[in-house]
């Protein structure tokens, strides 16, 4: 089960509201290589995993996603608090707000509300670790994107922070990758599926 | 900058980590990274996103950042952050029993900073809402409210 803990895994503090910015940052909450996505992913992954340390890492990895899913969401609930009759009329904001007022809604940074069809659970060991792999990446890439797009050093800050738990997440998940292939038939470890072969 | 936790002696440079020699074909390979990294103080791995400095590789773009505020919730996070960093790393690396160790003192270190912080600002979980005169779970801020008040928190 999850238990909740009233408190950021890291400090977000915007000082300064900036509602286009928030309508970019919103796709790591439901966009294709978001927090959400992340963290159904991996915990969704788990069940058919074979090896006590692939279950562990896909809880503990997924149940962090989550606490980064919160960051975004404060990101965003911070730069769009107490918005002005201008600020609402922001190009690329105006099309949010029109349906979610200043409500944080899973959706990507064009308007697709967030779809499971982003993400993928193979019950196959390595493929479902290559896809954990790639996610990171294109996480990774996101936020390097955002860094880009962004002049405000209060988000930069917490985006820096997890764009680099993205390569962290990667380094664990190409481990995971080698421990589980140790597991399996050296001279072909395409030989069986260990999440539903009996070895 | 970081101190050298590292007991074990290393093979290679603290950003580079262990292949396996003659690696079968057509399967990806990341090196593994080895016992006894170099590790940053908890300070500065919630800083820099990672306890690990051979794993902090930043964008070039808006590299600065990281000025942490001085404060109970950040010495808190800090250490609860060193706890996940170790326990991923662990997850991975179970019979690294210098990280373990590592991993018992952060724990002990976040059980203490809990208290403290607590005392100070009310219950983190529901269940800790018990041990007060009064229910104050709900007590504004929540964590995602933007609070210039309690910036000193």
């Amino acid at each position: 089960m999850f238990i909740y803990e009233k408190k950021l895994q890291y400090p977000v503090k915007i000082k300064n509201t900036n509602p286009k910015l928030a309508s970019v940052i919103i796709s790591q909450y439901g966009g294709p290589d978001g927090e959400l996505g992340a963290s159904l992913r991996y915990l969704s992954q788990r069940y058919a995993m074979p090896y006590p340390e692939l279950k562990g890492l896909l809880t503990d990895i997924g149940t962090e996603e989550l606490g980064h899913l919160e960051m975004i969401g404060a990101i965003v609930h911070q730069l769009t608090r107490s918005l002005t009759d201008d600020q609402i009329r922001t190009a690329g904001f105006d099309t949010y707000f029109v349906d979610r007022t200043t409500g944080v809604y899973p959706t990507a940074a064009s308007g697709f509300p967030y779809s499971a069809a982003s993400m993928a659970v193979k019950g196959d060991v390595i493929a479902d670790l290559s896809e954990d792999m790639a996610a990171e990446q294109k996480a990774r890439v996101t936020y390097d994107n955002i860094l880009r797009l962004s002049d405000d050093p209060d988000v930069n800050d917490v985006i820096r922070f997890l764009r680099e738990r993205e390569v962290v997440h990667f380094q664990r998940f190409g481990e995971a990758m080698r421990l589980a292939k140790d597991k399996l038939d050296q001279k072909n470890v395409y030989y069986i599926n260990p999440a539903f072969d009996k070895p | 900058m970081y101190s050298d936790n590292g007991t074990t002696p290393r093979g290679c440079p603290d950003a580079n980590g262990l292949m396996p020699s003659c690696a079968p074909l057509a399967v990806p390979y990341v090196p593994f990274q080895q016992e006894g990294s170099q590790k940053y103080d908890q300070t500065e791995a919630l800083a820099n996103g990672t306890l690990f400095p051979g794993l902090n590789l930043p964008f070039h773009v808006k590299v600065k950042g990281g000025d942490l505020p001085r404060t109970a919730s950040a010495e808190l996070q800090a250490l609860q952050f060193v706890i996940v960093e170790l326990g991923l790393y662990l997850d991975t690396h179970q019979d690294d029993q210098e990280a373990f160790a590592l991993f018992q003192k952060y724990a002990a270190l976040a059980e203490e900073g809990k208290r403290r912080y607590e005392a100070m600002y009310g219950p983190l979980t529901q269940m800790a809402a018990a041990k007060d005169a009064a229910y104050q779970w709900l007590n504004d801020p929540w964590p995602w409210e933007y609070d210039q008040k309690g910036a000193g928190k």
